[in-house]
C-alpha cells in the first residue's frame, strides 16, 4: 500500500477566462522509504504538487490518500493537525524564526502537539545530535552558517518523527560544500526508511533519489526509478530541454531575452518534443493499469 | 489558551521594546487618568460629606424653589442637579421665617437674606462677594467660630455692623484683623466688628463660598435693601436633634399651606443633603470619567495598529508555524496572548503610576484623592478587556492567512 496516493489530481487558480492550470490530473503513487526527485521547470506545478502532498493546500479536483486516509477534502485544522504529526518540511530559505534559538526552533513542531516543554527540549536536542548541531543547540540561527541552518531545518523537520519528509529545493541556497552535507544527511534518512519528496533544479543531486519525476506544464511528463548514486540521463538533460529562468537571466536583463529570441523556433521544437514524450508516458501509464 | 503562549508573547515584546513601550503608553496614560480622576472625585465628595457632616446631621434647611421630588414615603426619588449650586431664586417670604421660628420643638432659627451687588471699603471696591443678612444665631446654626471680634447679638439687629468672612477681610481690607473699619454697602456704612474662622464646607450649598460673605442683621438688611434682598434659605435646629425629620415635614406641611397649597419651596435635612451633593458629585465625576476613558480607547486603537503591523510583519513566522502543524487557534491565541501582555503590562503600570499621581497630588494640593480597590479592579479588568477587544482582529487576521501566501513573502 503506497504512503501517498494522487489520484487525477487538479488545482486550478482563477475562474474565468483568466484560469490557470497549475496541476492537470496528476496521478502519483509513492511507497514508504521512497527517496522521490521532482525536477522540472518554475511553473511546471512542482511547488504546487508539493503543497497538495504537504497538506499546505488542496486539490481542486481528484483525490489525495496520505496512509489510507482520504485528506483532499479535509478543513483547514485537520490539515494543520495531519501536517503537525505527518509532514516534515524542508524549505530552500531555510524558515527557521530568527528571534528563536535552534534549539526552539527544532522543538517548536512538538510545542503544537502538546508536548511539555522539558520533554520537547530533550527530543529537539537528541535529533539535532544526529544532525550533528548539538553544540550549537542555544545558538540563534543567524550566528550558523547556511549548511548548518538547513540541517536545523531537517532536525526540525525531523522531531515529530513525520512520515514524510518534503524538501523544496533544500539546496537552492547553498553552496557545494554545504549541499554535499545536507545531502549526505537527506541520504542517510532515506537508508533509515524516512520517505523523501524533493524538489530540485540541479541534476546532479538526483543521484541521491531512488526515483526520479519530471513535471512540465502542470502534468508529470517522466517518471523513473535510478539507483541510487547515478544521475539519470535524462536528469542532466532536463535541464537544457526545459527553459529555465536564474537569476543570471534576471541580471543579464534585456540584452540577455534579446539574445534568447532568435532560438525562439528551438524551443517550440523541444517543446513538441516533450508533448509526445508525454503521451507516450500516459499511454504506457493507462496500458500498465489495464 | 496556555501559559506557554504568555511567555512566547512576553519575550517576543520585550525584543521589540521601543515599540512596545510606546503601545503601552497609550494604555498607562488611559488608565492614569481615568483612575486618578475617579480618586480625585472619592476624595472631593468624601471632603464635602464631612463638611456637610460637620454642620450636625440635625440642621433643617429651607431652600426657596423646587428641586427635589420624593416619594409617598418621604424618600427622595429624583433630583434635580442644578439645584444643588448656588442659591436659587426666592419665593420664600417673612411669613414663611416666621412659621419656621414659630414651630413647635425649634431651638434656633435664621432667615438668609442674600443682596448681590459690590461693597465699598478705603476707597476700595469688593464685587466677588455677596451681603447675607441673617438673625445672631447663624454661628450656632453652621457651627462656625468667629475667629475676631465677635458675631452681633440680639440687641444689635438693627444697627449698621457686619461680621466678615476671611476672604472678604483679605481681599478689601487687606489685613487680617479689620475690626472697627467701615465697609459701605449700597451707600450705608457698616462697621466691621467681627471676623470668621475659614469656612471648610458650604452648609448653604455647593459653589456658595461664605468666605466671600458680609454678613450683617437681617432687619436691617431687609430695611436697607427691601425686596432687593430675598430670602433664599431658613435654616433651622431642633430642640431634641432625634425631632428633625419630624420637625422637617412639619414646617414643610406648614409653608405648603401658608403658600396656598403649593409645594414651591424645598426643605431638607442635612443627611439628606447630603445625598443631594454626592448624587450630583457622582454625576460629574462619571461624566469626566467617561471623557478620560476615550483616551483608554486610543490606546487600544494603538494596541490593534501595533499588532497588525506585527502580524504583517511577521508573516513569514506565520507560514513556518502553520507548515510545522500551528492550527488558526493556535496562531490567533499567539497574538492574543501578546496583546492581552500588551495591555496588562499597561495596566499594572498605569495603576502604579496612577498611586504615584495620587501621592503628589496629595503632598502639593490640599486635595485627597482616594485610591479606592474597586476602581482599581476596574481598571485591571479595563485593561484585559482592551487587550481582548482590540487584539482580536489582527489575531484573527493573521491566523487566517493562507500558509503558501505567508511562505512566499520574503523569500
Amino acid at each position: 500500500m503506497p504512503i501517498i496516493s494522487i489520484k487525477d489530481v487538479s488545482k486550478l487558480y482563477g475562474f474565468g477566462d483568466a484560469t490557470t492550470v497549475a496541476l492537470d490530473e496528476v496521478s502519483i503513487d509513492v511507497e514508504a522509504g521512497e527517496f522521490v526527485a521532482v525536477m522540472g521547470p518554475s511553473g511546471s506545478g512542482k511547488s504546487t504538487l508539493m503543497n497538495i502532498i504537504g497538506l499546505l493546500d488542496r486539490p481542486t479536483h481528484g483525490e489525495y490518500m496520505l496512509s489510507n486516509r482520504y485528506v483532499s477534502k479535509l478543513r483547514s485544522n485537520q490539515r494543520a493537525k495531519m501536517r503537525r504529526d505527518k509532514i516534515g518540511f524542508v524549505f530552500q530559505s531555510f524558515n527557521l524564526l530568527p528571534k528563536l534559538t535552534v534549539l526552539d526552533n527544532v522543538a517548536l513542531p512538538l510545542m503544537y502537539r502538546g508536548v511539555s516543554t522539558v520533554k520537547r527540549l530533550q527530543r529537539a536536542e537528541d535529533v539535532l545530535e544526529r544532525v550533528g548541531l548539538k553544540e550549537r543547540q542555544y545558538f540563534m540561527p543567524k550566528a550558523l552558517s547556511g549548511g548548518q541552518v538547513q540541517r536545523a531545518a531537517i532536525a526540525r523537520a525531523l522531531v515529530g518523527d513525520p512520515q514524510i519528509i518534503i524538501a523544496d529545493e533544500p539546496t537552492g541556497n547553498l553552496d557545494s560544500a554545504a549541499s554535499l552535507i545536507v545531502m549526505e544527511l537527506l541520504s542517510e534518512l532515506h537508508r533509515t526508511g524516512n520517505t523523501i519528496i524533493m524538489v530540485t533544479h540541479n541534476p546532479e543531486i538526483t543521484r541521491y533519489a531512488d526515483r526520479v519525476v519530471y513535471m512540465h506544464d502542470g502534468c508529470i511528463v517522466h517518471d523513473q526509478r535510478t539507483p541510487v548514486g547515478e544521475v539519470p540521463a535524462l536528469a542532466k538533460k532536463a535541464m537544457y530541454v526545459y527553459p529555465r529562468k536564474t537569476e543570471e537571466d534576471d541580471l543579464a536583463g534585456v540584452s540577455a531575452m534579446m539574445e534568447f529570441r532568435p532560438e525562439k523556433s528551438a524551443i517550440k521544437k523541444r517543446k513538441n518534443k516533450v508533448r509526445s514524450k508525454k503521451r507516450s508516458s500516459t499511454k504506457t501509464k493507462r496500458s500498465s493499469n489495464a | 489558551m496556555r501559559s506557554g503562549n504568555f511567555k512566547v508573547a512576553y519575550k517576543t515584546i520585550r525584543e521589540s521594546r521601543w515599540q512596545s513601550s510606546l503601545t503601552m503608553f497609550g494604555i498607562v496614560v488611559g488608565i492614569v487618568s481615568v483612575v486618578t480622576i475617579v480618586s480625585l472625585g472619592q476624595g472631593i465628595k468624601r471632603q464635602i460629606i464631612g463638611e456637610i457632616k460637620s454642620v450636625g446631621s440635625d440642621l433643617i434647611t429651607v431652600r426657596a424653589g423646587k428641586g427635589i421630588k420624593r416619594d409617598a414615603n418621604g424618600n427622595i426619588q429624583k433630583i434635580n442637579p442644578d439645584f444643588v449650586y448656588g442659591f436659587g431664586s426666592g419665593t420664600l417670604n417673612d411669613r414663611d421665617v416666621a412659621i419656621v421660628e414659630g414651630s413647635a420643638g425649634v431651638k434656633d432659627a435664621t432667615p438668609i437674606r442674600l443682596l448681590n451687588g459690590s461693597a465699598i471699603a478705603n476707597g476700595r471696591e469688593y464685587v466677588d462677594g455677596f451681603v447675607l443678612g441673617t438673625n445672631p444665631s447663624l454661628p450656632n446654626l453652621v457651627q462656625q467660630k468667629v475667629e475676631y471680634g465677635s458675631y452681633f447679638t440680639t440687641g444689635e439687629t438693627s444697627r449698621q455692623v457686619a461680621v466678615i468672612g476671611k476672604t472678604v477681610a483679605e481681599q478689601l481690607f487687606q489685613e487680617n484683623v479689620p475690626l472697627g473699619q467701615v465697609v459701605t454697602i449700597r451707600g450705608e456704612d457698616y462697621i466691621v466688628r467681627g471676623v470668621f474662622e475659614k469656612f471648610t464646607g458650604n452648609p448653604l450649598g455647593q459653589g456658595i463660598d461664605l468666605n466671600q460673605a458680609i454678613f450683617v442683621p437681617a432687619p436691617t438688611l431687609k430695611e436697607v435693601a427691601g425686596t432687593a434682598a430675598p430670602v433664599v434659605r431658613v435654616l433651622a435646629r431642633p430642640q431634641n436633634p432625634n425631632d428633625a425629620a419630624r420637625l422637617a415635614s412639619q414646617i414643610s406641611a406648614a409653608i405648603q399651606e401658608s403658600h396656598g397649597g403649593q409645594d414651591d419651596t424645598t426643605v431638607l435635612l442635612q443627611s439628606e443633603n447630603l445625598q443631594v451633593t454626592s448624587s450630583v458629585l457622582d454625576k460629574l465625576t462619571g461624566f469626566i470619567a467617561a471623557i478620560a476613558a476615550i483616551s483608554l480607547v486610543v490606546g487600544g486603537i494603538g494596541i490593534m495598529n501595533i499588532m497588525l503591523v506585527s502580524v504583517s510583519e511577521r508573516t513569514r513566522e506565520i507560514g513556518v508555524r502553520k507548515a510545522v502543524g500551528a492550527t488558526n487557534r493556535q496562531i490567533r491565541n499567539q497574538f492574543m496572548a501578546e496583546a492581552i501582555v500588551l495591555s496588562v503590562l499597561g495596566g499594572v503600570i498605569g495603576i502604579a503610576a496612577s498611586f504615584v499621581v495620587n501621592f503628589v497630588i496629595k503632598v502639593t494640593t490640599d486635595v485627597a484623592p482616594v485610591i479606592t480597590w474597586p476602581i482599581v479592579l476596574i481598571a485591571a479588568f479595563v485593561s484585559v478587556s482592551v487587550g481582548i477587544i482590540f487584539g482580536t482582529i489582527p489575531a484573527i487576521k493573521g491566523a487566517r492567512k493562507d500558509p503558501i501566501e505567508a511562505l512566499r513573502i520574503g523569500n
